[in-house]
């Protein structure tokens, strides 16, 4: 039997893991792109997330346990990575351009709500990843990052009406 | 869910991952897996059973021996603390029976004086 399909105690971390990280990878990579504004340390990190993950496989026991085990590994290690390493500056070139046809009426807005989410600071930006990529209630966030679900709604609130600021005034300087 | 937060849905859509994500991991984990079964650390030598059961009874020995010369040691300074106790209190009880002797031979002597003084003046 390959390595990747290692057999264990119960019949969940048994299963196939090249199908496990199939499943998730798209989750994990974009949390990590869009948190990191760089596709190859979104690549390294994710890799490393499913690194992490074959080696605790033995103590996750169902599918939606590994779903909250991915989301909460990714976030904390992207918030790791990001204080370890000095800021950058985000530039319109350093935000990702999506892979697949874009669903919004407008990609150069969406583009800048991205650059825009990048700048926010590490937590905030976390946050309003996992709410509005992952769909996640402030409730799940909460756990996901272990922190009151107060914080995490005064976050949101405070991120969403900076980015509506930011955004109202990127539209009238379109319109200009 | 306001406009804001629709056009902040519609930028952070999933993204997929890039080409060949899967096998990298998959070659990744076998990599690091080859690396693992032999730990390079000098203390892989105790990792047979039977080492490891050799060395858990030597060291047990070990410490019982050493549990009783530790205790045999501590008896030792006791009874030697003891025996010089004694010797110390039998010179004190000497010592003073001395004083007794000459204080006696001292009396005699001075009495013995006296009488010969005597006998000299008659």
């Amino acid at each position: 039997m390959a390595l990747a399909e290692r057999p264990s105690e119960n019949d969940f971390a048994g299963a196939d893991f090249a199908e496990m990280v199939r499943r998730h990878q798209s989750m994990v990579f974009s949390i990590a792109l869009h948190f990191l504004a760089d596709r190859s340390a979104a690549e390294e990190l994710a890799q490393d997330v499913f690194l992490q993950l074959h080696a605790n496989l033995a103590a996750l026991k169902s599918e939606a346990h590994v779903t909250f085990w991915l989301r909460k590994v990714t976030a904390h290690r992207c918030i790791d990575r990001k204080r370890r390493t000095r800021p950058p500056q985000v530039s319109l070139d350093d935000v990702p351009e999506p892979s697949s046809p874009v669903s919004s009426p407008d990609p150069l807005l969406s583009r800048r709500l991205r650059q825009m989410v990048a700048s926010l600071p590490e937590k905030a930006r976390m946050i309003v990843i996992l709410r509005y990529e992952e769909d996640l209630a402030p409730g799940d966030i909460a756990e996901v990052l272990a922190m009151p679900v107060g914080t995490v709604k005064s976050h949101l609130q405070r991120s969403l009406a900076m980015l509506r600021e930011k955004v109202t005034r990127a539209i009238g300087e379109v319109m200009i | 869910m306001n406009r804001t937060e629709e056009q902040l849905k519609a930028a952070l859509r999933r993204e997929e991952a890039p080409e060949g994500f899967t096998e990298r991991v998959l070659a990744s984990v076998a990599a690091q897996g080859s690396y693992q079964p032999r730990p390079s650390h000098w203390l892989h030598i105790f990792s047979p059973p039977v080492l490891r059961w050799a060395s858990a009874v030597a060291l047990s020995a070990a410490l019982i021996a050493g549990g009783i010369h530790y205790r045999n040691v501590q008896r030792e300074r006791a009874e030697g603390e003891a025996a010089k106790q004694r010797l110390m209190l039998a010179l004190r009880i000497a010592g003073s029976k001395l004083q007794l002797a000459k204080a006696k031979v001292n009396e005699v002597n001075v009495r013995d004086n006296d009488s010969k003084h005597r006998q000299v003046k008659e």
